[in-house]
């Protein structure tokens, strides 16, 4: 048998359906550290994040024989973890509104690695001040190193839109920044 | 040399120590439990009948009311007494299973992937091209007098505005004099 390591999540799926459900543990493992940052910084508590991210686990096993295999393990988890996450903050009204003040079609692109910086930087304060619709596109692409397809399969839109925020999420942050 | 640690990190481990176990312990005792396959199949199979089916049951009505304009259509200088005594909750269900087979459609994984406003005009222009076509074929002609769709065309051609449930439990009846 191939140490559990070895095995990449879909496979590891593929046994915990078949075989035995202790190995979810290995999944928890996997995927605890990044769903409680992820959530973390969209409902931006930890209490709440860990709530959203045991939820997330919980609807995730019961819902393990609906996933296709063939697809991302990761997408669809990180999905899931999501739509937790949206619950929670329509729940407690907690989305930040847009700054009016922001001019979106700044054109000013910034390097990655400045952004990255930034980012880890003063990254609450800096998402703090974001719409979630463009904080959460550049956290998943900056933080958690999500592709645009992977973007795209978490939040369900299409990669051009998710080009588009993250896009514009940069211009925002490098307004934010400077204003700091 | 000793190594700073600092307060979140902790609350962070904390959590993540409690939930491997809570979840775990929850999936152990039973309290957890993962969905049959088959739940996911039959669900996939039904969400799409369902859609399918209201596909067809859109190009049907969408034929029906072609099928009715052109029985008492305005072409004879009667638009007014089309209007009157037109079975409008036909098109208004048509009108309705065409949105919800829309929001099914948005549950599919493509649905995103996708330009959904082509997916969408797309699927109106097929019902009422459809629609026209079996209209093209005579098809509804054909139905309205034999068939087991016979009653409903003619209940059709000589129905009432509206049905007797859309009008608030008042059944309106004409005299056929």
């Amino acid at each position: 048998m191939k140490h559990l390591d070895e095995l990449s999540d879909e496979k590891l799926v593929q046994k915990i359906r078949s075989e035995e459900k202790e190995l979810y543990r290995e999944i928890i493992k996997r995927y605890e550290g990044k769903l409680l940052r992820y959530a973390g910084y969209l409902v931006r508590d930890e209490d709440k994040a860990a709530d959203v991210v045991q939820e997330a686990f919980i609807k995730a096993y019961k819902n393990l024989n609906g996933f296709n295999i063939n697809k991302k393990f990761s997408s669809w988890i990180y999905r899931i973890a999501h739509n937790e996450a949206m619950n929670v903050i329509n729940k407690h009204r907690k989305t930040a509104l847009l700054n009016e003040e922001i001019d979106l079609n700044s054109g000013i692109d910034l390097e990655d690695d400045l952004i990255k910086k930034e980012l880890k930087e003063h990254a609450h304060y800096c998402l703090d001040q974001m719409s979630v619709i463009y904080s959460e596109p550049l956290t998943l692409y900056f933080l958690e190193s999500r592709s645009y397809e992977e973007i795209g399969d978490i939040l369900r839109i299409p990669m051009g839109t998710v080009a588009v925020r993250i896009s514009r999420a940069k211009a925002i942050m490098k307004k934010i920044c400077k204003k700091r | 040399m000793q190594k700073k640690i600092n307060s979140k990190q902790i609350t962070l481990d904390s959590h993540k120590l409690n939930m491997e176990t809570i979840v775990m312990e929850k999936i152990k005792s039973g309290k957890v439990e993962m969905k049959p396959r088959w739940y996911f199949v039959a669900g996939s199979i039904l969400m799409t009948a369902g859609f399918v089916g209201l596909m067809a049951g859109a190009v049907f009505l969408v034929n029906l009311t072609i099928f009715l304009i052109r029985k008492r259509g305005p072409g004879y200088g009667r638009l007014e007494m089309m209007l009157d005594s037109f079975p409008f909750w036909i098109p208004i269900v048509a009108v309705m299973g065409i949105i919800l087979g829309i929001w099914m459609l948005k549950k599919y994984d493509f649905s995103y992937k996708k330009n959904f406003h082509l997916i969408v005009i797309g699927i109106i222009t097929s019902i009422i091209i459809a629609g026209l076509f079996i209209d093209y074929l005579g098809l509804n002609d054909v139905w309205s007098h034999q068939g087991i769709m016979r009653r409903l065309y003619q209940q059709s051609e000589n129905s009432n505005p509206t049905p007797g449930w859309m009008k608030n439990g008042y059944e309106i009846r004409y005299n056929d004099n």
